[in-house]
């Protein structure tokens, strides 16, 4: 079924012109995903094309279309290795989009492009999360779907407003019927096969930190979690998040190689217990930030390991959410062990060799470890010690010269100094990672944990009491962990002030509890919350199965309500009411036995009527009426005539 | 692949004639006689959607599923639109145009639209190389003309027609089947070069009537459509008067016969051929002529209907009338 101007009839420029902008705009998602040259070859590709249908050319031959795609596919297996994945799917995809507009000359091409945009849009939100990503997509399949109205060519005038109008249109009577699909259609529990993890960029803290590292996150206003507590807020000196524990030192950077003895040991705990549900953020990593000393939890697949870090096998690649409880003061039950007493006492010998030597030093005149930890702790509050966001950067023997040299660094520094100390001096100490403070919605009442409470502090081990933690940071710079200035966000604030308006600050956090609102919600929304919605809807028992049954009975329902909505368009408008009047009059003489033929005018059907049906009469001068009404001048009439029509009973004509 | 299609096209066409009986022209278009399928383009897009929907679902991602659901979506409504395209359109064909063994028979086709939507891209074809598209505002009509190439001269008939939309985005084609006869009367190629003969026994003057021209005025005559502008008598008109053609005193005194008897030695398609060549020059002479072949006699006269007449006769001499 081939048509004339069918697959094959070469698509008018501003068609082309309108794909290639829509292809544009849907990599614009995967601009930091993909690499560089793939974006490059596309918007080649696009401009070549471009340019020779500009000059009324075709697509450029097949030779060569064929040697760049074959070069082009090759680079992208060799840089990826695999088109498994998302980052290198899409970046498949999207080169072979753009091989497909080199080539594009006909209806067909346009509608594999579309299909195409249609793909990257949907791998974009794979990911994603945000509101304006999901309306930015909408308002391109709305473009791209624009651009395939009236390919097959014959509207009466190709107009991209009326197009965008009528695709807009269709866009919208869509949105009902997807969203009864979206709240109603089953969910897996368990994806269908587990994805490749496809090296998507892991954010926040990592494993290992060089002195530098936290500063960076410290810029950042991305959100880590958000906690809300059951009952009672730890203050705010004591909310730690504990992240990653790093125990290998080699002088410059901390490291974790390995997670050390599998189980954790039984911790004695003191004080209250915090209950707390945590929102966490995609972040690639398995690890969980919890409020230091963690006793349950509600995930199966994660675990202690014998530091105290929560650990899942697999990474956070969706929102989450965690119930735990957590105890902020412990006592160890048992003593160190031998391997664990030597895995965080060890230090390289031949690096930082002036602090090696400070700190024997320092150890000889205070012998206790409290004392010598407080001396250093002094240290660092008397001596020129400077926190800042912008330390200089320092090389290998990085603890001899931030102490020695420079003296100004951030919590990283501090941390990595302190544990350096502390190992010199025997006493066993490691570096901890994570988060500190939060700042609190009111609006929402829940706190934001930021990239920007990223921070760095130490534990040692004091015997007879078991791990201690301590903060370097707080003895030079308490304000890092009073709250107080840390609450408005991130550290660039401290620094610049120029946000510190209080209306700004507080849109902010409204703005951030919207964005809470939708992470419920939306990106949330689970089976769970489907049955819970099916109770709303009064339906006893909700499981699965009736899940679905409602799902079909929701579904003909609005499509039966589309469907009469389409249709309704159909219906002639009745604009005039004189007209109605006179089609009603027409309609009860047909009924009569006298109907008025097509095309027949009113005058000459009035004449008929008198002709051939002597008995209405009346009927024939009201057709004369309407005449008179609808060609005169006077309209004041229209509601005297439609009385006299709707009064009017004609009868059949006796045979 | 190919002929496996044509056979079901071709079944489902033997069904839905014997489902509907004769349709009588207009007909306006009934729901229940509107069928509708995806194209290739529209199946693409349904591998698509099952494509969106497994990824979604694998990775868990609600905005992707609210995405690929909103896709499912478009394509469902846009199935309704494609549908409503052809709904309550009413069809006619308006009227044939001469048609001549070796060029097209062109039917009109007139497209009423009584509702307030536009009708776009609607395509009419009653053959495989018989097909042309066209669009109608709201509350109007429009006309497309689809011309269908005959090689033979003949009566070509076409039992039934199709109309077809694939708006809006091409992803669906609904379509319907008419079952009325398109009568195509092709005359023969207008060819030969002889010339007319004396069958009549003012013939002679006839042919000196043609060496002088034009200018030999005999009277007014009543204006008949189709009559060469040339002929007009302007003067008239301009006083205000009737419209009125000139008539020439040799031509009106002396009517042509064009026989087919007086082509002696010629076959029976090529005497076709000159009698058409002759019918379509005097026609355009504004002679009066009659056309005398065996079987039929058309009385001398001139005008569009008559040169119609004319055609039609010689497209079906020694060929059984259509029903």
């Amino acid at each position: 079924m081939s048509s004339p101007r069918g697959a094959a009839q070469p698509v008018a420029f501003a068609r082309l012109g309108w794909i290639c902008a829509c292809l544009g705009l849907a990599m614009i998602p995967h601009m930091t995903a993909l690499p560089l040259w793939v974006l490059g070859t596309v918007g080649a590709c696009a401009a070549l094309r471009l340019f020779r249908a500009a000059h009324g050319r075709s697509a450029p031959p097949g030779l060569i279309r064929t040697l760049v795609a074959v070069l082009a596919i090759g680079l992208l297996f060799l840089q990826f290795r695999t088109f498994n994945g998302l980052t290198a799917g899409t970046a498949l995809l999207s080169l072979v989009a753009g091989l497909k507009v080199l080539e594009t000359q006909t209806r067909r091409d346009i509608h594999v492009l579309a299909l195409i945009v249609y793909f990257l849009s949907l791998a974009a939100l794979l990911h994603g999360e945000s509101f304006w990503l999901l309306a930015y997509l909408v308002a391109l399949v709305w473009i791209t779907t624009a651009t395939l109205l009236h390919l097959s060519g014959a509207a009466l005038q190709v107009d991209w407003r009326s197009g965008g109008r009528y695709a807009g249109r269709i866009l919208a009577q869509a949105a009902p019927l997807a969203l009864v699909l979206w709240l109603l259609f089953p969910r897996f529990a368990e994806p269908l096969w587990q994805t490749p993890s496809d090296g998507r960029g892991a954010t926040g803290l990592s494993d290992t930190m060089s002195p530098g590292d936290i500063d960076e996150l410290a810029l950042s206003d991305d959100v880590a979690f958000r906690v809300r507590f059951a009952d009672g807020v730890p203050p705010a000196k004591q909310r730690y998040w504990r992240g990653p524990v790093l125990h290998d030192f080699d002088g410059h950077t901390w490291r974790r190689t390995d997670s050390g003895p599998g189980i954790a040991p039984a911790l004695l705990p003191e004080g209250p217990a915090y209950r707390y549900t945590l929102n966490i953020e995609p972040n690639q990593h398995n690890w969980i930030f919890v409020l230091d000393w963690p006793s349950s939890w509600d995930l199966s697949r994660a675990m202690l390991t014998g530091d105290y870090m929560l650990v899942q096998t697999n990474p956070i690649s969706q929102p989450i959410d965690v119930v735990a409880t957590s105890y902020l003061q412990v006592r160890a039950a048992a003593p160190l062990s031998n391997g664990a007493r030597r895995r965080d006492t060890q230090l390289p010998p031949d690096r930082n060799l002036r602090t090696l030597k400070f700190a024997q030093q320092l150890r000889a005149a205070h012998p206790d470890d409290m004392d010598y930890v407080q001396a250093v702790l002094d240290m660092f509050a008397q001596q020129e010690f400077f926190y800042t966001l912008t330390p200089p950067r320092l090389a290998e023997n990085s603890v001899d010269e931030f102490l020695f040299d420079t003296k100004r660094g951030f919590c990283g520094h501090y941390a990595s100094a302190f544990a350096m100390l502390m190992r010199a001096a025997g006493i066993p100490a490691r570096v901890v990672t994570g988060y500190q403070g939060g700042a609190f919605n009111r609006f929402a009442n829940y706190w934001i944990v930021r990239q920007s409470n990223a921070h760095a502090w130490d534990e040692i081990w004091i015997e007879g009491h078991g791990w201690l933690r301590i903060d370097p940071t707080s003895a030079v710079a308490p304000q890092r962990i009073e709250p107080g200035l840390s609450d408005l966000g991130s550290a660039e604030d401290r620094f610049s002030g120029w946000r510190h308006l209080p209306w700004l600050a507080d849109m902010r956090l409204r703005i951030d509890a919207l964005r809470q609102l939708w992470r419920d919600r939306v990106l949330k929304y689970d089976e769970g919350a489907q049955l819970k919605l099916l109770g709303y809807l009064r339906i006893p028992e909700p499981d699965g199965q009736k899940l679905v049954m409602v799902m079909a009975g929701a579904l003909s329902l609005v499509l039966g309500l589309l469907a009469w909505q389409i249709r309704r368009e159909l219906a002639p408008l009745p604009k005039d009411p004189v007209l109605r009047s006179f089609n009603r009059l027409c309609r009860k003489l047909a009924a009569a036995g006298m109907a008025r033929r097509q095309h027949e005018g009113a005058e000459a059907y009035a004449a008929r009527i008198t002709e051939t049906r002597p008995d209405l009469a009346a009927a024939a001068a009201l057709c004369r009426r309407y005449s008179e009404l609808r060609y005169g001048e006077s309209r004041a009439d229209a509601a005297e005539f439609a009385a006299a029509v709707r009064a009017l009973h004609p009868r059949r004509a006796r045979a | 692949m190919k002929s496996l299609r044509q056979a079901a096209v071709d079944r489902l066409r033997a069904w839905s004639a014997r489902r509907h009986g004769r349709d009588t022209l207009p007909i306006t278009i009934h729901r229940r006689r509107i069928y509708i399928l995806p194209t290739r383009f529209g199946l693409m897009l349904a591998a698509l959607l099952v494509a969106m929907l497994i990824a979604s679902l694998n990775y868990n991602s609600n905005l992707a599923l609210a995405f690929a659901f909103l896709m499912v979506a478009l394509a469902l409504v846009a199935m309704h639109h494609c549908h409503r395209n052809l709904l309550a359109l009413s069809v006619d064909v308006h009227a044939e145009t001469d048609a001549f063994a070796g060029g097209e028979a062109c039917f009109e086709f007139v497209l009423r639209n009584e509702s307030r939507i536009e009708r776009s891209d609607i395509q009419l074809r009653f053959a495989k190389d018989a097909q042309s598209i066209g669009s109608v505002a709201g509350n109007t009509h429009g006309r497309v003309t689809v011309c269908v190439p005959v090689a033979r001269r003949g009566v070509s008939l076409f039992k039934q027609f199709e109309l077809r939309t694939d708006h809006p985005f091409g992803w669906f084609r609904a379509w319907t089947y008419v079952q009325a006869s398109l009568t195509a009367y092709v005359a023969p190629a207008p060819r030969g070069e002889r010339v007319i003969a004396a069958a009549a026994a003012a013939g002679g003057t006839a042919l000196r009537a043609e060496a002088r021209g034009d200018e030999d005025f005999a009277g007014l005559r009543s204006y008949q459509p189709g009559v060469s502008l040339k002929h007009m008598a302007w003067k008239v008109l301009a006083r205000g008067g009737e419209p009125m053609l000139r008539s020439y005193s040799g031509l009106a005194a002396n009517p042509e016969w064009l026989d087919w008897s007086s082509l002696d030695g010629l076959e029976a398609e090529a005497r076709l051929s000159q009698l058409c060549r002759w019918v379509l020059d005097s026609e355009a002479a504004q002679r009066p002529y009659g056309l005398r072949i065996p079987g039929t006699e058309l009385a001398p006269a001139c005008g569009r209907e008559h040169r119609s007449a004319c055609l039609r006769a010689l497209a079906c001499f020694g060929i059984e009338a259509p029903r």
